[in-house]
């Protein structure tokens, strides 16, 4: 009998089994392909390394504004995927390590629930006292006709890919179609991103958002918002725009970035009468689906699809599992876009302050302001947007526009997390001279 | 000669103060000036001192007690010498436990309601309560810990066992300790177990009622309680009341008329059945009945305050156009404000619409000392037997009287309202309308 059967070993799973082990239960973890999920082997980890090699690309090639002559910079795909693969591997033996302090049985097989307290995990019948699914998520699939033509790649087949095409189009201007499309751009191809929506990262706040389609297009890369894709055929694509108008274009490379859709099957969901529905498995704050004794984190839950918002999603379970009272927030949970400029931001945006009447007040600072932003890009611009209500002067939205603020929007988080007011931010130092100090002065600027 | 020794007014307001602690005790030798005792207020410790030299005879309070000022404590004297006149006497002011934290005793904001909060547990008599210093603290830090422990005499909660437990607590985040500090509160249970008590922890201030509520409140309990009030409904085709309205709204009626409107002409219809059924316009004050003469009516306005119930006095044999006007004149005063106290009481008599949000019947209550209310509703189809024996559908407004019982008896009540609707359903001839 386990304490807790894991299914999943993506940042939802793997860290919920560790933190569970660290506890104290007696903790399996199945996976049916590989430790660390999409994170570490499809998602967030190889693109970051792509993107890496991309920035460095680029940046040989403006490096002259900095006085510094690069000739004959070439870009070796090959290399890249190399790179990616041994980054990859190197955390998945981390995780790997990880588990094995924390006595986490790992089975190498893919899982299936009985019952409430019943797991098949390969051949095996399991007990469990608690069954916490983190199956996460997959490409979606969207019905376009010659969707499933050997042109059109998901980001997963993407990573593989040894050579760069001379022609890519996107279709999704999502975070995860816009980081694809910098990356490709980057790597030398001519890039087109299709969006349904009116604008690109159509989640952030307006003033970023509309910044960060400016920068896309000042670099090069040609956007279509509004643009709805119908039909795909070998390389073409045909697409209307919002007067309904048709247009065509060309890639021999067509990137299907759509969204992730939950994986439930196989998993017998329906057969326990577990409440999901298209998002996925409907869970409470404290990480609990409908039938008692089960459990779900993650991209599997359809919540916020990242990988913090995984892990720590399952952290809550474990807790309310072992007795400690637990609760997932997403105010304070911050989301990165790893494009050239990149974008951070954390708390509720504009437009969805304006939408529940509540009275705040703003400020939009420019990222030059600090010294250190215009030292490390030359040429760049961004902006800090910070919202506060109006009354208390609690922070309610930071939102980023600018390199190297991933690095420090967990400031952000971590005031709205300790329900920080600007006045209580005055005493906080910020070091010099980084481009954090653009934070800090949009915060004062509210004050 | 033994001396008793006083609580002393440490403060304006401190009406009792804690001894918290003897420093001395009975036999013991005492020189002028050492500190026989520790006293607390909520503000600070105080060392309460020897005023010459003697032994403590006696003592007339418990460390953790809460003493009165002016009580005495202690008798300082030579052994042997008599102190039992000095004791406290029965008819002092009481001592033992302090006042609870009732907010209207002590003039303190009432502390959040935490999960059993002190509050709670000072104002039971099997519950401790808190030293004035572990009040304030409490009050200070938002801090009301649950099941508690006091230290003090009687399981009494000391400042310093709040302390504590204050440092092993979870804290208010800024915000929630800005929202704390205008009164909002910690819900009944926080949703983490530890680290911050954040916003989404408490729950806005509960809105105290305005003095023009509580009256209302007070003045409808009575109401209920000093009467035996029953309504009747009824209805009256309002055939005459649209026609005459819409004559009116078309300009076909001479410049000098006001906008008559529905309501305005039932209570002139009231004014009239009442003149003819003199028995409603009466008040019912300790057993006797006061029959006037002259017809007062109170007409219920809603307005931004609440509701307010203006009068129009004598309006006996008052034209429609006059009475109307006058209505109209108190409404508008009434809604803005302005309207003189005369002009909300002294009436005989009240009329109360709720026909304007289609309410179809409801039960007005009286408004005493006044024996009868008249409600007005909404008007609806109606099926009705026609002449030649087949269902017609009419306009009929609806009619819900109250009366108390102890004046008014059925038959009676029943009588007023049917003259109520004849007069409604004659409104067209009942007054000369200019044409
Ligand atoms: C291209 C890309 C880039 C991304 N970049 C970022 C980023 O920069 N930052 C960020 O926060 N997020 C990023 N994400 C999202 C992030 O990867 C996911 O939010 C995160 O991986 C979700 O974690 P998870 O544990 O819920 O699921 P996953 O990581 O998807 O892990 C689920 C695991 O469950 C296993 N599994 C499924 N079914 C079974 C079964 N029946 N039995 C056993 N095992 C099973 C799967 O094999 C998989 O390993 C990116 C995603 C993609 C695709």
């Amino acid at each position: 009998m386990y304490d807790l059967i894991v299914i999943g070993a993506g940042p939802g799973g793997y860290e919920a089994a560790a933190h569970a082990g660290r506890l104290g239960m007696k903790t399996l973890l199945a996976e049916k392909e590989f430790i660390g999920g999409t994170c570490l082997n499809v998602g967030c980890i190889p693109t970051k390394t792509f993107l890496k090699s991309a920035r460095l690309f680029s940046e040989c090639r403006s490096a002259a504004a900095y006085g510094v002559e690069i000739a004959g910079a070439k870009w070796n795909q090959a290399a890249v995927v190399q790179r990616k693969n041994k980054v990859v591997s190197t955390l998945t033996r981390g995780v790997e390590a990880l588990l094995k302090k924390n006595r986490v049985e790992v089975v190498r097989a893919a899982a299936r629930l009985q019952s409430a307290g019943l797991v098949q995990v390969g051949d095996r019948r399991l007990e469990a006292r608690n069954i916490l699914i983190a199956t996460g998520a997959r490409p979606a699939v969207p019905p376009i006709p010659g969707i499933d033509s050997p042109s059109v790649l998901d980001s997963t087949a993407v990573l593989n890919l040894t050579e760069v095409p001379a022609r890519v189009a996107v279709i999704g201007g999502g975070y995860i179609g816009l980081e694809l499309a910098g990356f490709f751009f980057a790597a030398g191809a001519a890039v087109t991103v299709l969006e349904m929506l009116p604008r690109i990262a159509s989640g952030s706040d307006a003033d970023i958002s509309s910044r960060l389609q400016q920068a896309f297009k000042k670099s090069g890369v040609t956007l279509k918002t509004s643009c709805k894709v119908t039909r795909i055929e070998g390389n073409r694509i045909s697409c209307l725009d919002d007067q309904g108008a048709a247009f065509e274009t060309e890639a021999e490379c067509i990137v299907n970035a759509t969204g992730r859709v939950p994986v439930v099957q196989d998993l017998g969901l329906e057969e326990l009468g577990i409440d999901l529905d298209r998002k996925g498995i409907k869970v409470d704050e404290r990480g609990r689906t409908s039938l008692p004794g089960v459990w779900a984190c993650g991209d599997v839950t359809g919540r916020r699809q990242l990988a913090h918002a995984a892990t720590r999603e399952g952290l809550v379970a474990v807790n309310e599992m072992a007795g400690r009272r637990d609760r997932i927030r997403y105010e304070a949970i911050p989301s990165v876009i790893y494009t050239h400029p990149e974008v951070a931001c954390v708390g509720w945006t504009e437009e969805e302050l304006k939408a529940q009447g509540k009275e705040y007040k703003k400020a939009l600072v420019p990222m030059a302001v600090a010294g250190r932003f215009l030292v490390e890009n030359e040429g760049g611009s961004g902006v800090v947007k910070v919202l506060a209500g109006a009354r208390y002067g609690e922070i309610l939205g930071v939102h980023m526009l600018g390199d190297l603020s991933s690095e420090f929007i967990v400031a952000a988080a971590q005031m709205m997390e300790m329900e920080m007011r600007i006045a209580d931010v005055e005493k906080v130092v910020f070091p010099h001279p980084t481009v954090s100090e653009a934070l800090k002065l949009a915060l004062l600027e509210i004050a | 000669m033994a001396i008793p020794i006083e609580m002393p007014k440490l403060g304006n307001t401190v009406e009792e103060c804690l001894l918290a602690k003897w420093r001395k005790q009975v036999g013991e030798p005492v020189s002028e000036g050492e500190i026989i005792a520790e006293i607390e207020t909520d503000k600070a410790v105080f060392e309460l001192k020897a005023p010459a030299s003697g032994t403590l005879l006696a003592t007339f309070f418990q460390s953790g007690d809460a003493v009165p000022v002016f009580a005495n404590v202690c008798v300082l004297g030579h052994p042997g010498e008599p102190f039992e006149l000095f004791r406290p006497q029965a008819g002092d002011p009481p001592p033992g436990p302090a006042p609870s934290s009732d907010s209207r005793t002590t003039a303190e904001p009432p502390p959040p309601q935490a999960a059993a909060a002190p509050a709670a547990a000072a104002a039971s008599p099997d519950r401790p309560s808190l030293s004035p210093r572990a009040r304030r603290f409490a009050r200070e830090r938002h801090f009301y810990p649950e099941a508690i422990t006091g230290s003090g005499a009687g399981g009494r909660i000391l400042e310093s066992d709040l302390l504590e437990r204050y440092h092993r607590s979870p804290r208010p985040s800024p915000l929630a300790k800005a929202l704390l500090d205008d009164g909002f509160q910690i819900r009944e249970e926080p949703s983490e177990a530890a680290g911050l008590i954040r916003s989404s922890d408490l729950r806005p201030p509960a809105a105290k009622i305005s003095t023009m509520r509580e009256r209302i409140a007070r003045r409808m309990r009575e109401s209920l309680s000093s009467t035996a009030q029953y309504t009747m409904n009824a209805s009256a085709s309002a055939v005459g009341l649209l026609a005459l309205r819409s004559r009116i709204k078309a300009g076909h009626l001479a410049q000098s008329w006001p906008d008559i409107n529905i309501n305005e002409m039932v209570l002139f219809c009231a004014v009239r059945a009442l003149e003819q059924v003199p028995e409603l316009n009466v008040e019912f004050l300790d057993g006797r009945i006061y029959r006037t003469e002259e017809i007062h009516i109170g007409f219920a306005c809603d307005t931004p305050r609440g509701l307010v119930v203006p009068v129009v006095r004598n309006c006996r044999r008052l034209e429609i156009a006059e009475l109307a006007r006058k209505i109209k004149t108190l409404a508008r005063q009434a809604s803005e404000g302005s309207i003189a106290r005369e002009d909300l009481g002294g009436g005989t008599f009240t009329v109360t619409n709720l026909g304007v949000f289609g309410i179809e019947s409801f039960t007005p209550i009286l408004n005493p000392p006044q024996v009868a209310i008249l409600g007005v509703n909404a008007i609806g189809l109606k099926p009705v037997r026609g002449k030649d024996g087949g269902v017609e559908f009419v306009e009929h407004i609806g009619l819900s009287l109250t009366c108390d019982h102890q004046v008014i008896d059925g038959a009676p009540g029943a009588r007023f309202l049917k003259t109520v609707r004849e007069k409604i359903e004659a409104i067209e001839s009942l007054a000369p309308f200019p044409r």
